[in-house]
């Protein structure tokens, strides 16, 4: 019976319109690097993360890879990922880091922190050219934030690589003026760092910007916690923050960096291997997978750089990036 | 300004560029056009911008001598006559021009010294320094920057005996400024009083000698000018912005020893340009006038006036050039026998652990803090009328009096500030530990423990902490504070009743001030971090609706940080009376709220009523039966007559939405002639909560008189009357409650 009945099936494809943001407000472009050392432009979209069909996205979201002058504060399962000649010398580690993709490098100078090594302002500068010279990508450098310690330090390496556009950080509410005049001083950007405060960070924004460093030389650092310790937070800061400067807030219009491999690896699930419930998984991989969805979900709400730690996380997160980008 | 510094600076002007104007032509003479100019410090230190003023002003540089003719020509015609003696036309801006061009000319006068290798000057064996070198710039630049060094003196001339110079000179450093030292007085200058008394000069101990004649002083806005072009990203030329950055972000300020004369008021005229004031030691006349300069331009203070030895006339003559410039110092935290920070804020310290009680049960306890003149403040004196801690046996006798009386003196000070500071002691003493502070008034009550006791702590030391704190967090609007505790009764009654004056009229002050009577309100996004859309904007009849914020604090708390959350809003064209709808608010809102809110009116429920964010004291409610609202405070967990308890509402209308018919708002707006105005005010109260009703009792009566419904309170029902429309409709007709009767609300 059936059979004998003909239908023609016609199928018809409704015009759909895909809804599309209108955005006024561009996020400021921020050159890191040059004087000889590459440079690396960050910021520039006009549209939310890779939604490019709402605006333009001229740079990619920017891999820092991080080392430190004192490792000890990083689990040895992320230690042996680089191996041991490597992590015990910053300019080996950079080189590594930068073999392996790295666009930027950040170097946290942890042992000048005043409860650890405690080292000082020599052993800072010796640190900052070992990276300078051993690279020529350009550098981001975090002191311990200790105001006291990082006001010693910052200043004098500020000097030290004068003009070559170095980040420095961190600048916080109530610590902000040393490093920021050091930026003006010697042309370099400064890191705004708020926790978690859209409020704050657009406060901080305004105080850098006010003391005398442009907006164009300003990232800022809204603070993360990683997958399970936060994380919301800083998704919903960032968004809000992009979404503002998308709106045509000027000052919020600056990039923003976040840290979600350092925030990783000082959590549970990427230190412990022992001891933790069978559903964990294996420490490696599940370590590493946290440190790769942190900066996954971060860079969607709105990172313009994201500091990594592990080389297979620089490796999955810059081919995701390039995926989106449509690379 | 003065006729006389008019007249005594064009004919300094004059002098100068004509001295220059001779050097030049010498110089193009006998070294040709061609030979370099550049200026260096004593060491060979090199330093950028070329001849900086010059190239501040002009964008010209100078690098051989041939180049300074141009700059030169143009310090000519910047030249005016002298005021006459008859016709005095205006004068200030003539006198600051001349000011201009005696800089220039004296740089001019140093580009050619230095150029025939006669700076740094040498004298005897001494070697002054001359302008200072790139890097030291740049280290003491961050330190300016950053606010630890706040600028520099520049000491001029002679002062009245060695010993003064020295004590100058340790009072500046005592504070941070750098000092630079020029000039002489019949050929003897503080250089050679310094060195004689075995001073060390030099960049290491912040004193740089820059010569012996007035001219070198030009190193001094020469290292202003380079300062804006490192940290102020001023471009060469721009000379508007040169100067501004130094009046705003430089405090600097030149200190004139000795007589005047005709080129020190000239190159005094060149530095006010730059925002820094002169003071002077000996009689001079005034220049009061403040705007070039952030307060006064030219301050006498002469010596023999000032009273006290020699260390306290030093000490006396800096605290003047430091207010007169406006320069705030940060104090560091005193040692205090106790821990301070604000984990001690709400310990609570029992009957048995405490050492004495002031104020409550152990007798009368008041705190009044007052504005007075500067002259009548001694910053950081604190005293203690009558028995401290350890002379009161508060076990024999518990029976205590306690007045904490403070006094502050500040430029930008006002007396509507008096009550916002006073209210700061709360939390400042709070957070010494052991010592515990509650009420306010003449309702103070204060606890110390014998913890705190035993380890030493004292009345004097609050002292100590309300100078410290008050001048970091409220550096802006105070510039001195003392403090003077009274612990007998003859003293504490009279501070009682005197207190009770100032609060009275305080009280009125407030009350008395009309939305109608100022063209600004304030804003308050403090909560935007968690309802980012919502914006409270205060008015003087309406505080903000968490009920901490009225106008004043508001304007207040913008004074003290004016990148706050508390932001001034124009009014602008009042858009619908009754609603009070204004243009600039409404613009504020829509800039602030992610430009969300559109439209907001402050008297009206139903048309574009403010937003509410998560920590209003009260909410309020249309019940449309009622033909009125309903008022639901915070401390009320009780059902109500809308069919939602406080927290469910909370979550209706939260989070920064705009919900006509449901609002937001303090406990005291209800009190408020302002208070729903557009819709009938009070009148429209069918419900409120008890505990709500209770606390506002005596104020709410008077309200109800004021607008001719004396027994309105009986007819507004509460928790206790009914908690349904269905009981409270039927209340309201047997009180007939006059919203019944009102035109119909939607």
């Amino acid at each position: 019976m059936l059979d004998s009945i003909k239908f023609k099936l016609e199928v018809v494809v409704p015009e759909v319109e895909i809804p599309k943001e209108k955005w006024t407000g561009r996020v400021r472009e921020v050159k890191i690097g040059g004087k000889g050392r590459k440079e690396v432009v960050v910021g520039g979209a006009t549209a939310m993360p890779f939604l490019d069909f709402e605006g333009e996205i001229p740079n990619p979201p920017r891999v820092a890879v991080e080392v430190r002058d004192d490792p000890s504060g990083f689990p040895p399962g992320l230690l042996s990922s680089w191996g041991d000649d490597v992590v015990n010398d910053v300019g080996s580690w950079a080189k590594k880091a930068a073999e392996l993709g790295a666009e930027i490098i950040t170097l946290r100078l942890t042992s000048a922190h005043p409860e650890g090594q405690n080292t000082g302002v020599e052993e800072a500068k010796s640190a900052v050219d070992k990276v300078l010279s051993a690279v020529d990508l350009p550098l981001m450098v975090i002191g311990p934030e200790i105001a006291d310690k990082d006001n010693e330090i910052l200043v004098p390496i500020a000097d030290l690589a004068e003009g070559q556009r170095i980040v420095l950080g961190n600048c916080v509410e109530n610590n902000y003026k040393t490093i920021a005049a050091a930026c003006i001083a010697a042309n370099h950007i400064a890191i705004a760092k708020t926790p978690l405060d859209i409020n704050l960070a657009k406060q901080l924004n305004v105080q850098v910007s006010d003391i005398g460093v442009p907006l164009e030389s300003i990232l800022m650092d809204a603070d993360m916690g990683a997958l399970g310790y936060g994380i919301e937070y800083a998704i919903s800061i960032d968004e809000r923050l992009k979404l503002a400067a998308l709106m045509g807030d000027s000052v919020t219009a600056v990039p923003i960096i976040n840290h979600p491999g350092p925030e990783t690896w000082r959590q549970k699930e990427a230190k412990v291997s022992e001891g933790v419930p069978e559903s964990w998984g294996g420490y490696d991989e599940r370590a590493l997978y946290w440190e790769e969805l942190s900066a996954t979900s971060i860079i969607h709400s709105g990172a313009d750089v994201v500091t990594l730690c592990h080389p297979k996380a620089v490796e999955y997160i810059k081919s995701m990036i390039a995926k989106l980008m449509g690379q | 300004m003065s006729r006389f510094i008019a007249a005594s600076t064009a004919r300094g002007a004059r002098q100068v560029i004509d001295k220059a104007d001779n050097m030049l032509k010498g110089a193009l003479d006998s070294l040709g056009p061609d030979a370099p100019v550049e200026f260096k410090d004593r060491s060979g230190g090199p330093t950028a911008y070329y001849l900086p003023v010059i190239y501040g002003y002009l964008g010209h540089k100078v690098e051989k001598v041939g180049d300074l003719q141009y700059p030169l020509d143009r310090a000519k015609s910047l030249l005016a006559p002298e005021p006459d003696e008859n016709m005095w036309l205006p004068y200030l801006g003539e006198t600051l021009d001349a000011g201009v061009g005696t800089l220039w000319a004296e740089e001019i006068i140093k580009g050619i010294e230095f150029a025939q290798g006669k700076q740094p000057e040498a004298k005897g064996d001494f070697q002054f320094n001359g302008p200072i070198d790139d890097g030291q710039l740049r280290s003491w630049g961050i330190a300016m920057v950053d606010g630890s060094m706040p600028g520099f003196a520049v000491v001029i001339g002679e002062a009245p005996s060695n010993q003064a110079a020295v004590r100058i000179v340790r009072e500046l450093q005592a504070r941070g400024q750098l000092v630079f030292l020029s000039g002489n007085v019949n050929g003897r200058s503080v250089v050679d009083q310094l060195l004689e008394e075995g001073v060390d000069l030099g960049y290491p101990t912040y004193t740089v000698s820059f010569g012996s004649d007035t001219e070198s002083t030009v190193y001094a806005t020469g290292y202003a000018t380079r300062a804006a072009f490192s940290f102020g990203n001023v471009t060469p030329g721009d000379w508007r912005r040169v100067l501004l950055y130094n009046k705003f972000r430089c405090f600097a300020f030149a200190l004139v020893l000795g007589p005047m004369d005709d080129v020190k008021w000239a190159t005094g005229a060149g530095a006010i340009d730059y925002g820094f004031p002169a003071i002077a030691n000996t009689m001079v006349p005034h220049i009061l006038p403040t705007g070039v300069t952030r307060y006064e331009d030219v301050i006498s203070e002469p010596w023999d006036d000032i009273p006290g030895d020699t260390n306290e006339k030093a000490k006396r003559l800096i605290d003047k050039c430091i207010e007169v410039r406006g320069i705030k110092v940060t104090i560091p935290q005193p040692e205090l026998p106790v821990t301070y920070g604000p984990a001690f804020e709400g310990e609570v310290i029992r009957r048995r652990d405490m050492q004495v009680e002031f104020g409550s049960k152990s007798g009368p306890g008041v705190e009044l803090l007052e504005m007075k003149d500067t002259d009548a403040v001694e910053d950081g004196k604190c005293e203690v009328v009558g028995p401290d801690i350890d002379e009161i046996d508060f076990g024999n006798n518990p029976n205590t009096y306690f007045a904490c009386k403070i006094d502050v003196a500040g430029r930008a000070m006002r007396d509507e500030f008096e009550p916002v500071l006073e209210r700061q002691l709360h939390n400042l003493s709070n957070e010494v530990e052991g010592y515990q502070h509650q009420g306010q008034r003449e309702i103070t009550w204060i606890r110390v423990s014998k913890k705190a006791y035993e380890a030493g702590l004292r009345l004097k030391h609050m002292g100590d902490v309300f100078h410290t704190t008050f001048h970091n967090q409220f550096g802006s609007i105070v510039d001195k504070i003392q403090t003077t505790f009274y612990t007998n009764q003859e003293d504490v009654e009279k501070i009682m009743e005197y207190a009770r004056d100032k609060y009275r009229e305080r009280d009125e002050r407030i009350g008395g001030l009309k939305d109608e009577s100022v063209d600004t309100f304030y804003s308050c996004t403090l909560c935007q971090s968690f309802a980012p859309t919502h914006v409270c904007v205060i008015n003087p009849e309406r505080p903000g609706l968490c009920g901490a914020y009225t106008w004043l604090d508001c304007r207040a708390a913008y004074e003290i940080n004016p990148r706050g959350p508390n932001q001034p809003v124009e009014k602008g064209k009042c858009l619908d009376e009754a609603k009070g709808e204004f243009e600039g608010v409404n613009q504020f809102v829509y800039d602030n709220s992610q430009r969300t809110v559109e439209r907001m009116t402050l008297y009206s429920l139903m048309d574009a009523p403010m937003t509410t964010c998560g920590c209003c004291e009260c909410n309020m409610v249309l019940i449309p039966e009622a033909n009125g609202i309903m008022i639901v405070s915070r401390e009320d967990f009780g059902e109500t007559p809308c069919g939602m308890k406080f927290t469910t509402l909370m979550g209706q209308i939260g989070g920064g939405q705009q919900s006509p018919g449901m609002m937001g708002h303090g406990k005291r707006f209800v009190l408020s002639e302002k208070f729903i105005s557009a819709e009938g005010g009070l009148r429209r109260v069918v419900w409120m909560s008890k505990p709500l009703k209770e606390e506002l009792k005596d104020d709410l009566q008077q309200r109800c008189e004021a607008i001719g419904e004396p027994d309105l309170m009986d007819k507004i029902a509460d928790g206790d009357i009914c908690t349904t429309v269905e009981d409270l409709v039927p209340f309201l007709e047997e009180k007939g409650h006059p919203a019944l009767s009102m035109e119909s609300m939607i």
